[in-house]
């Protein structure tokens, strides 16, 4: 009779530390994963103050590609209104396409790159671009650690207890994952 | 059952590992491993970046690799520099010069704490107007010299290079000498407990290490954690070595494969690695 009381007192305890360390563990991975879109935001911060210069630059030149500067800017407003990562992420992606767009019409114009300030922006850009590259993946990288802990058993009973719910990926359109390439050095 | 086990290992590791292969481990400032330098050029490399390093402690790597694999030059810099983790875990101060002269391609990736003092623009420049002319013309060794000049002149003017200098007294944590102190304890722990028939004391000892450990990270929780967990290793072990108290084994006592065991398998070539640095993708790549 004491001892199954002992026994059972034993497993409770356990159960309690197990479910703590849980908690604890999935709260800090989650933390980590919402850190890490700071650093995709951070870089994406950083391509919409330079996107503007290089179209200053080049606009006057290419006064015939009207509609690449407007999608440019259409996807920059609708960046700027977006709210949830989710919004984001998509608005993002709008500018990332218009703005390849761009690089390929500016491939028709020869002159444009041999400009140096041309060059050091694009120089830039094409830095920037690698950065949200790698952000992004490892983003991905935790929010996959973080889902595995909220999915597997089980440790998804105590994830499911307190409410936490798998993250989403940031998942690149088909042909968007690869940065825009810039040839400038042939 | 051992050999299948092995057998799934080798066709799990690739896939884990898919389309990144490590060149190896570095053996000292500049790696090589595409064999496009002279004796001469590697070492003088080497010194001058060993003397960066000494001054400002920014650590600047230089790697030459016979393949990039399916990796752009761009990935395989970022996965390189985080393997070997180029720069101070803390600040980040590392460089990465990757050469990869079968697919004429070359990345100045910096890591987060240059970020600030080595722009894409200047790392862009140093391509455009060291690397690239030099190498065009098959000269590696000149190339790869003058680019870390102009980065090792960079990060020397650089505003922040002062802070650089100013290493935080870093918590070096080694772990040999813990394994052996481990040991040591451990080895006490076998003659004194072992000695007494009763099972009970390790258990005592357990929990007052638990304890101490919640006292030294200043956490109750981890303390209660570290009583329960030591007491019934404690207990355990206690146990187990009083079955087999030391001498009863035969000479030697009970972890004679621990204290005897082989010499300590240093790192090659007397450098100790780099700082575990990290890169955020910054840096700038060129063609030749």
């Amino acid at each position: 009779m004491k001892k199954g009381w002992i026994i059972a007192i034993v497993i409770v305890v356990l159960l309690v530390i197990y479910g703590l360390t849980s908690y604890n563990g999935l709260v800090t991975s989650k933390e980590v994963a919402t850190a890490q879109w700071q650093q995709v935001e951070t870089q994406y911060q950083r391509r919409f103050d330079l996107i503007p210069s290089l179209v200053e630059s080049v606009k006057g030149a290419m006064s015939q590609e009207k509609g690449v500067f407007t999608a440019i800017a259409d996807a920059r407003t609708r960046y700027a209104g977006a709210t949830t990562v989710n919004d984001k992420a998509t608005a993002a992606t709008q500018v990332e396409s218009a703005f390849a767009r761009l690089l390929v019409v500016m491939e028709n114009y020869p002159t444009l790159k041999s400009i140096e300030t041309v060059q050091n922006l694009m120089t830039q850009i094409e830095g920037t671009e690698n950065r949200i590259a790698t952000e992004r993946q490892r983003f991905n990288e935790k929010v996959q650690s973080y889902n595995l802990g909220v999915k597997r058993f089980p440790r998804s009973i105590v994830a499911s207890m307190f409410g936490f719910d798998p993250l989403s990926y940031f998942e690149a359109q088909t042909g968007a994952e690869n940065a825009p390439k810039v040839n400038l050095t042939q | 059952m051992k050999k299948y086990f092995l057998v799934l290992i080798a066709v799990l590791v690739p896939l884990l590992t898919f389309a990144y292969t490590s060149p190896g481990s570095p053996q000292g400032f500049v790696n090589d491993f595409a064999h496009i330098l002279t004796s001469v050029e590697k070492s003088d490399l080497e010194a001058k970046l060993v003397a960066l390093k000494s001054s400002t402690s920014a650590e600047v790597s230089v790697v030459t690799v016979p393949s990039l694999g399916n990796e752009t030059v761009e990935t395989y810099a970022t996965k390189l520099f985080e393997e070997w983790g180029i720069g101070g875990k803390e600040k980040d101060t590392g460089i990465l010069l990757l050469v990869a002269p079968t697919e004429r391609e070359v990345r100045i990736e910096v890591g987060y704490g240059l970020e600030g003092a080595v722009t894409d623009l200047q790392s862009g420049n140093i391509i455009r107007k060291v690397i690239t002319p030099a190498f065009k013309e098959g000269k590696y060794g000149e190339g790869i010299s003058g680019a870390v000049e102009a980065l090792s002149a960079i990060i020397k003017n650089s505003p922040e290079a002062e802070q650089y200098s100013k290493t935080s007294p870093t918590f070096d944590f080694q772990l040999a000498p813990l394994f052996f102190i481990g040991i040591f304890l451990l080895n006490i722990f076998t003659r004194v407990l072992g000695k007494t028939k009763s099972w009970w004391l390790g258990g005592v000892i357990g929990a007052a290490i638990g304890g101490i450990i919640g006292f030294v990270w200043g956490f109750l929780f981890a303390g209660i954690i570290g009583i329960g967990i030591f007491t019934i290793l404690g207990l355990v072990f206690d146990f187990v070595v009083s079955k087999r108290p030391p001498g009863s084994s035969g000479p030697g006592g009970f972890w004679p494969m621990f204290l005897g065991g082989g010499g300590r398998g240093g790192r090659g070539g007397g450098f100790g690695g780099f700082g575990g640095g990290m890169s955020g993708g910054g840096g700038a790549s060129g063609r030749w």
